[in-house]
């Protein structure tokens, strides 16, 4: 008896830490940014003009503003490192990178890898750049046609699923664009902002967007697992709600030539200090 | 019955019968020195027309945003896609041929080992690498290999091209390790026997008399190797590695990715990897012409 008692405390022993560590923080990533003094942020380089390059090779845009913010507040150095699609989480697993912004659709099986604090700091849609003279008015006319898109996007397998349109997916926007104007597809499907935008170049006269937008979508900036509960977790989670108060999303909104979104201004308008004029 | 006549013979007179001359393929035949050979045989007068074509067919397709337009936007990224792009697929190949060459040349002595586990083991590390795809191996290691490595509270960072290297590293080891194999059976056995009965042990018969027979056979087909290699570099782009085409690519997004940016900067790439790759072709061509069996 005396025997068992012994085994079982230290058995007790041995499993205490283990549980304890399970629900307190450690903070690594908040610690290890505030002794080498630099936060690494994960953005992309490919995507004007959330994040591309100047013809100097820097990464500018409005998530590397962003990143810059959340640096200036921590105090610390920021290095910018360009992620793609289809490595950006394994970075922040990894912990190559300590926060990520990099354009990223909230997603519940994102959620699982990453954290991803809420408020979310911009939301855009799906919809399809087409020509005029094809005159689609509903998505279920895609059934069964050639659809151009861009690799890793999650939309593709929406409008492949729901509508039974044929996606072709390439490496790049550029690709894609050219495979509409061959005519290998009849419509380019991408979010609806940078559809606008390429809308508003006036390069794309004789094309249309005709469908309603679908799936609006927020994006998510993203934290490794661990902290999602922590300090960096949280204080990311205050970043985005100054970011939504101040209306600094709204002004890089319009710094960087973006078209005003609905969403940023309900954010704007659902955060504000209502006491402030009173 | 009797046979009178053969049909074949008696139709030609006798010092015409059917027989097979000796074989003199024309053009490259398909070995492992096909590409360089392909690429080698290119005549420059060729390349200068198309060189002088190129730009002409490109601006005659053009369209609203023109290619007028897309090549000056090519100008102001040159700089960046030569110093932060292509540097970058010389270093890549320049160190994963090193690495390679390296870890070729034990694999390929491992293969011709007396040890009967040393020589398994060299065999069937070349045959996993050389059957592999590269962009598989290129993977596994880009991601399952760590970003930094602590040695005694000195933490080094391992950047991503630096990860490519090991990767690419690593099928042209086993390439390699084949060269060698077989250039060391490719000189007659009567030289270790003539070794032998001078009293030479194996390895010093390997070391004082095989190999430095080896050694000019074994230029020709290395560097078609290295030819190989640095145009598989793009290879990493794939996964996100900063060299010429992640950057040609994220060029031509800064550029609102007009569809016309793709004939000029892809365009570039091509002609960066030929002016690079062309003159080894040439030479490889020359040391093989030179050093072939008399």
């Amino acid at each position: 008896m005396k025997n068992f008692m012994s085994i079982s405390l230290l058995a007790a022993a041995l499993i205490s830490p283990s549980l304890a560590t399970a629900e307190t923080c450690e903070n690594e990533t908040w610690n290890k940014i505030m002794t080498r003094g630099k936060l690494v942020v994960g953005v992309k380089a490919d995507y004007k003009p959330w994040g591309y390059r100047n013809s100097g090779g820097e990464i500018i845009g409005m998530e590397p503003d962003l990143a810059a913010d959340v640096a200036e507040t921590m105090g610390v150095e920021l290095e910018l490192m360009p992620v793609v699609g289809s490595n950006r989480l394994q970075f922040l697993e990894q912990g190559q990178i300590d926060i990520l912004i990099a354009s990223m659709t909230d997603l519940p099986d994102r959620r699982k890898i990453v954290g991803i604090p809420s408020p979310n700091y911009y939301s855009s849609g799906t919809n399809i750049l087409s020509p005029k003279k094809l005159g689609f008015t509903q998505w279920e006319e895609l059934r069964g046609k050639p659809v151009c898109a861009v690799q890793g996007a999650y939309f593709n397998k929406l409008v492949e699923n729901r509508y039974g349109a044929k996606i072709s997916a390439f490496q790049g926007t550029a690709e894609a664009r050219q495979a509409l104007r061959d005519k290998k597809c009849v419509a380019f499907v991408f979010d609806d902002s940078g559809i606008m935008s390429s809308l508003a170049s006036g390069q794309w006269d004789d094309f249309e967007m005709p469908l309603p937008t679908e799936d609006a979508a927020s994006w998510g900036l993203a934290v490794p697992k661990a902290e999602e509960n922590c300090v960096l977790g949280r204080f990311m989670s205050g970043m985005q709600f100054y970011w939504h108060r101040e209306e600094t999303l709204v002004e890089l909104e319009k710094k960087w030539g973006i078209q005003s979104t609905s969403y940023l201004a309900e954010q704007a308008d659902k955060y504000a200090d209502h006491l402030l004029d009173k | 019955m009797a046979i009178k006549y053969i049909p074949v013979t008696t139709q030609y007179k006798q010092d015409r019968l059917a027989v097979l001359k000796p074989f003199s393929p024309k053009g490259a035949a398909y070995d492992e020195m096909y590409f360089v050979r392909w690429l080698g045989g290119l005549k420059l007068k060729y390349v200068a027309l198309a060189a002088l074509l190129w730009p002409a067919i490109a601006f005659a397709q053009s369209g609203g945003y023109g290619m007028g337009d897309a090549f000056e936007a090519l100008l102001r990224w040159i700089p960046f896609l030569t110093f932060q792009g292509f540097l970058y697929n010389v270093l890549i190949s320049i160190f994963a041929m090193t690495i390679g060459t390296v870890a070729g040349m034990a694999l390929g002595l491992g293969q011709l080992s007396n040890i009967s586990a040393v020589r398994r083991f060299a065999y069937f590390t070349t045959q996993i690498f050389r059957n592999s795809p590269w962009l598989v191996i290129l993977f596994v290691i880009l991601l399952a290999f760590p970003f930094e490595v602590t040695v005694f509270d000195i933490t080094i960072p391992i950047p991503a091209w630096m990860k490519a290297v090991v990767g690419l590293s690593l099928p042209v080891m086993a390439n390699i390790s084949e060269i060698v194999r077989g250039a060391v059976r490719s000189v007659p056995s009567t030289q270790w026997e003539a070794a032998e009965s001078l009293s030479f042990n194996r390895t010093q018969t390997m070391w004082q008399i095989i190999l430095p027979q080896c050694f000019k056979r074994m230029i020709p087909p290395w560097m078609n190797w290295y030819a190989i290699l640095t145009m598989a570099t793009p290879l990493c782009s794939l996964l996100g590695v900063g060299e010429i085409i992640t950057h040609s690519r994220q060029a031509m997004a800064a550029e609102n990715n007009y569809p016309e940016l793709l004939v000029p900067f892809y365009g570039y790439a091509l002609v960066v990897f030929f002016v690079y790759c062309y003159p080894i072709a040439r030479l490889t061509i020359a040391l093989e012409k030179r050093f072939a069996f008399k």
